[in-house]
């Protein structure tokens, strides 16, 4: 059984300015991993670039389901697994959600069982109440990353990628959404978590978690790291792996932007 | 051209002197004025002739539509006129003196330019659709206008007249054959009264050999509203000047509609939105899209006078540039006397979003079908708008079809 997805010295720049300085990480099927870092560590890059974002120029290797994406197009990367739950997920006016399903189904040999699932899934995450609007339209934080959990539960991906989904969100919302990645963790798929703060692994119990500092892997462990940086922060690791602060504010910055 | 000699209204036949008299005053437009800066006339009015009568009528199109009532206008000869319970529909030659009378309200001056001089000088005969005082009818009046003799100019005209407290309902679906050239000047006017509604949706389907230079007028009572549609598909040349004139208090405009043009085309909407009262209101909401070597422009003057206190006036244009040879222009303009207002406007110029592509993309749409769903979500915001939803279905398909045989054709 190959993993679904194995990260391999993966670099990644936009323009001159390189984000990804050669990364390392491997999710096997079944397991829910957790990257952490700080803001301006590169972690929507890395999402960005695994899901092949045209900006980026990648380098390296990044396998799904035993098949190499880097090179390949968007497309084509999610309809071979790979799905991600974007932080700030775009507004699709005049397109209800329904109709995105409707289309995919088109797409896709299997579309006939995606659409099956669809109602079925959106009962057991209580989102039906999102299928006949235009797609992120008029929903608030919560709700739009509800919306891309529900959309990845019927994507039923390889790999699911998911930015930040438990920021900007208030605590009922953190578990809401924390209970959702839950029922869609199983024996045939991967998730990647990615997040700034530790609170939503309250709920969530990852089987390694990673740091991020200046476009690296710099620890990795089990669910302990989390707790141990809950109480060291960031702060100590961003010195020892030589990132500069105003590099970190100008990535940050750099990155709410895209 | 040779005018018409028909018993008339007074005040028409004066418009017809007037009409007569303008024409040969006035020059053919040129680029160098600024409501004419994007458009390249390449004949003269003088030099075409009318049908003696009207040709072939075309049979059944994509716009047909079943009404509770209404009429055919062919090269400007009115004929086919099915009357419903209610309203009445009539050859303005044919119609009551006192309904004909209301329409002089929203005239479009003849003087406008030498197009409006040739309609009023020449125009054949024109169809009158009058509502009477708090008469409301349960459906729309259908109104079929083509042009069908090839090299010929017509003018067909339509006069709306919604009297005190009506309700009148109205589709004008304006074509011709895809093969072939036509002139045509339509003018369409609507007096709507006190207190009364008029929705009117125009589908303008010319055929891509068609010129259509055309004007509109509606004219507001007090509390009157009117809610405009407009769906811009065809014609080499679709150019609609148009004037609301929101004259009555507590009165209200709407104006919903898009365009999508192809190949050559140039769709040209000139709008002029006037508010001459208290306590009125007007939104303009149009979408458009260029592809090929097409062409849009969209001008909107709303003009706030200097009575016209507590006044709501918006418009919104947003306009999808698809290729490097299309363009779109989009000037909306606000020219407020009044101290009391709330206006703004909305214009954008643009591809097609990268941000929407992305994530289409990557619930697995290739770019072709992520592309083709951004654009039918773009024009869905307009299209739901429309004040005659039994339209949407065919102008939805009319504009997605274009988008999509492009596509097919490697034209993108």
């Amino acid at each position: 059984m190959s993993t679904a997805l194995a990260v391999r010295d993966l670099r990644a720049s936009i323009g001159s300015v390189e984000i990804l300085k050669g990364l390392d990480i491997e999710v096997g099927f079944g397991e829910l991993h957790v990257i952490m870092g700080p803001n301006g560590s590169g972690k929507s890059t890395l999402c960005h670039v695994l899901m092949g974002k045209p900006e980026y120029d990648a380098a390296g290797s990044a396998v799904v389901s035993g098949t190499e994406m880097l090179g390949t197009s968007v497309d084509v990367r999610a309809r071979h697994g790979i799905a991600q739950a974007f932080q700030y997920p775009t507004e699709i006016p005049g397109i209800t959600l329904r109709e995105l399903f409707e289309e995919l189904a088109e797409q896709r040999a299997d579309g006939a069982a995606l659409l099956a699932r669809v109602d079925d899934i959106a009962a057991r995450l209580g989102t039906a109440r999102f299928l006949d609007r235009p797609v992120n339209e008029g929903l608030s934080g919560g709700e739009k990353k509800r919306s891309e959990i529900f959309q990845l539960a019927v994507l039923a991906p390889a790999i699911a990628v998911l930015d930040e989904i438990d920021s900007g969100l208030d605590v009922d919302a953190v578990r809401e959404v924390a209970e959702a990645v839950e029922r869609m963790r199983g024996p045939d798929i991967g998730v990647l978590l990615i997040t700034h703060y530790n609170r939503i692994l309250q709920y969530l119990t990852p089987d390694r978690v990673h740091v991020m500092v200046a476009g690296r892997i710099v620890r990795s462990g089990g669910p302990e790291l989390a707790d141990e940086l809950e109480e060291t922060g960031y702060a100590e690791l961003v010195a020892e792996f030589g990132i500069k602060q105003e590099d970190a504010a100008t990535g940050d910055d750099f990155l709410a932007g895209l | 051209m040779s005018a018409r000699p028909e018993p008339e209204a007074r005040w028409l036949a004066e418009l017809r002197e007037q009409g007569l008299e303008a024409f040969a005053a006035l020059p053919m437009p040129t680029s160098k004025e600024e409501v004419w800066r994007y458009v390249d006339l390449d004949f003269d009015l003088a030099d075409l002739s009318m049908p003696e009568k009207a040709g072939t009528p075309l049979g059944e199109g994509r716009f047909t539509v079943a009404g509770i009532g209404g009429a055919r206008i062919v090269d400007g000869f009115v004929d086919d006129i099915v009357q419903p319970d209610g309203v009445t529909i009539t050859p303005t030659s044919e119609a009551d003196p006192a309904a004909l009378e209301a329409a002089a309200a929203s005239v479009i001056p003849p003087d406008l330019d030498k197009f409006s001089a040739a309609h009023h000088g020449f125009g054949t005969d024109g169809l009158l659709v009058h509502a009477g005082k708090g008469v409301a009818v349960d459906g729309p009046i259908v109104i079929d206008v083509q042009a069908v003799t090839p090299n010929a100019l017509s003018l067909p005209r339509i006069l709306l007249v919604a009297e005190a407290q009506s309700d009148l309902s109205v589709i004008v679906v304006y074509r011709s054959p895809d093969e072939g050239t036509f002139y045509v000047v339509p003018q369409l006017q609507a007096t709507v009264g006190d207190a009364a509604r008029l929705r009117l949706t125009t589908v303008q389907a010319w055929g891509y050999g068609t010129v259509s230079v055309g004007q509109q007028r509606t004219v507001l009572g007090r509390d009157a509203s009117v809610h405009h549609g407009e769906a811009g598909i065809g014609a080499g040349l679709g150019r609609l000047h148009f004037f609301v004139d929101i004259d009555g208090a507590g009165a209200h405009s709407e104006i919903s509609g898009l365009y999508f043009g192809e190949d050559d085309q140039l769709l040209d909407y000139r709008a002029f939105i006037n508010h001459r009262a208290p306590n009125t209101t007007s939104n303009m909401f149009l979408k458009g899209a260029v592809e090929d070597a097409s062409h849009s422009v969209f001008t909107g003057l709303i003009r706030i006078e200097e009575e016209a206190q507590r006044v709501n006036a918006f418009q919104t244009n947003r306009n999808l540039v698809l290729s490097d040879e299309a363009g779109a222009e989009s000037v909306p303009n606000l020219e407020i006397l009044a101290n009391d207002v709330k206006c703004g406007h909305g214009s954008t110029v643009g591809p097609l979003d990268a941000e929407q592509r992305y994530y289409l993309m990557s619930r697995g749409l290739d770019r072709i079908h992520a592309d083709r769903l951004q654009v039918r979500g773009f024009f869905e915001e307009a299209i739901g708008k429309l004040p005659h939803q039994e339209m949407a279905a065919a102008i939805r398909r009319a504009v997605n079809e274009k988008y999509v045989r492009a596509q097919e054709e490697g034209r993108l």
